[in-house]
């Protein structure tokens, strides 16, 4: 993502709450399918999820923003039945949740950039338990790993005086 | 009167985002080596404690391999050598400063391999946290991720026998 076309911090942070509302929905599916140690991870994890829609909500608002209203229904990306459907959506949810805290990272200054990529390692480290293995990287889209190389110099002003 | 660099002069100085990648392919480098002298002691080459730590390697080479490629060496200037810690520009500057450029070496101190993993991986996540904040925002999303996954290896690595 150029800087021409990062987001601004408000819109990032309005996303992170999207993706954090649409977990906080998501995970309410997926734990009617939990039992045991899996129905108390989920209950932990929703519990952050709702402690991060508040942190964001407060964060929007100090922006002089309204935060986006939560959907009163969200389209699951496919059916949930069991116990392995359940644990999917849970690290489907937790991957979206990871990109949208990247898209902080791209907009924010150097505290904002900090508190997103924070939140990005614990929804990759959630995703990770769900899944059952670990990613080279967590919510990057694969087509964000092109040959994308920084300017190997510093700024050098070209003109005529 | 034309202003700009001197055509016949020495090359300006590298960004600061060049300064900050190098330090990380360094950095990178020297957790590979970590996993690879870990990887090669007799108690944790058989078995799944092997074959996680071998994924995890993988996943650290894809790292590197995704640094390297933003990377540009302008003829000229001396690329950072692979796996040399104190190699590149940056090794000495306050970029490659942190736990991740003096983390534990291989067999170092008394805890074990798989604990300096562990120390190694959070440091690794923390310092390029540290870095992201000064780069720019492409870069810094390949740090957070980057960072994202050393974090996961943490969690992964308490599965392993030390």
């Amino acid at each position: 993502m150029s800087p021409a076309q990062a987001p601004s911090a408000t819109s990032a942070l309005q996303a992170a709450l999207a993706a954090e509302d649409a977990a906080i929905y998501g995970y309410g599916v997926a734990g009617a399918h939990m039992a045991g140690t899996g129905h108390a991870v989920t209950e932990q994890y929703w519990t952050e999820h709702r402690q991060a829609r508040d942190t964001l909500t407060a964060m929007i608002t100090a922006l002089h923003a309204t935060p986006v209203a939560p959907s009163a229904f969200y389209d699951l990306p496919f059916a949930v039945g069991n116990t392995a459907t359940a644990r999917a959506l849970a690290a489907h949810l937790e991957d979206g949740v990871t990109a949208a805290y990247l898209g902080v990272v791209a907009a924010g200054d150097q505290r904002l950039r900090v508190f997103g990529a924070l939140a990005a390692q614990s929804a990759a480290v959630r995703a990770a338990y769900w899944r059952g293995s670990t990613e080279a990287f967590p919510g990057l889209p694969a087509l964000s790993l092109s040959h994308r190389p920084v300017r190997p110099f510093a700024n050098v002003t070209f003109g005529w005086m | 009167m034309f202003a700009g660099p001197d055509p016949l002069g020495s090359a300006p100085p590298l960004a600061h985002d060049t300064v900050v990648l190098e330090a990380a392919i360094a950095a990178e480098q020297r957790l590979i080596a970590l996993y690879k002298s870990v990887l090669a002691g007799s108690r944790t080459q058989r078995g799944g404690d092997g074959t996680v730590l071998s994924s995890l390697l993988a996943q650290h080479q894809r790292h590197l391999a995704e640094l390297k490629s933003r990377l540009v060496i302008p003829p000229g200037v001396s690329a950072p050598a692979s796996g040399s810690p104190t190699s590149g520009p940056s090794a000495s500057g306050p970029s490659a400063s942190g736990p991740s450029a003096s983390g534990p070496s291989p067999g170092a101190g008394g805890a074990s391999p798989i604990t300096q993993l562990r120390v190694a991986e959070r440091a690794s996540a923390a310092t390029l946290v540290r870095q992201l904040a000064t780069v720019e925002p492409a870069l810094a999303q390949l740090f957070a991720s980057i960072a994202a996954s050393d974090a996961t290896h943490v969690t992964a690595l308490a599965s392993v026998g030390g």
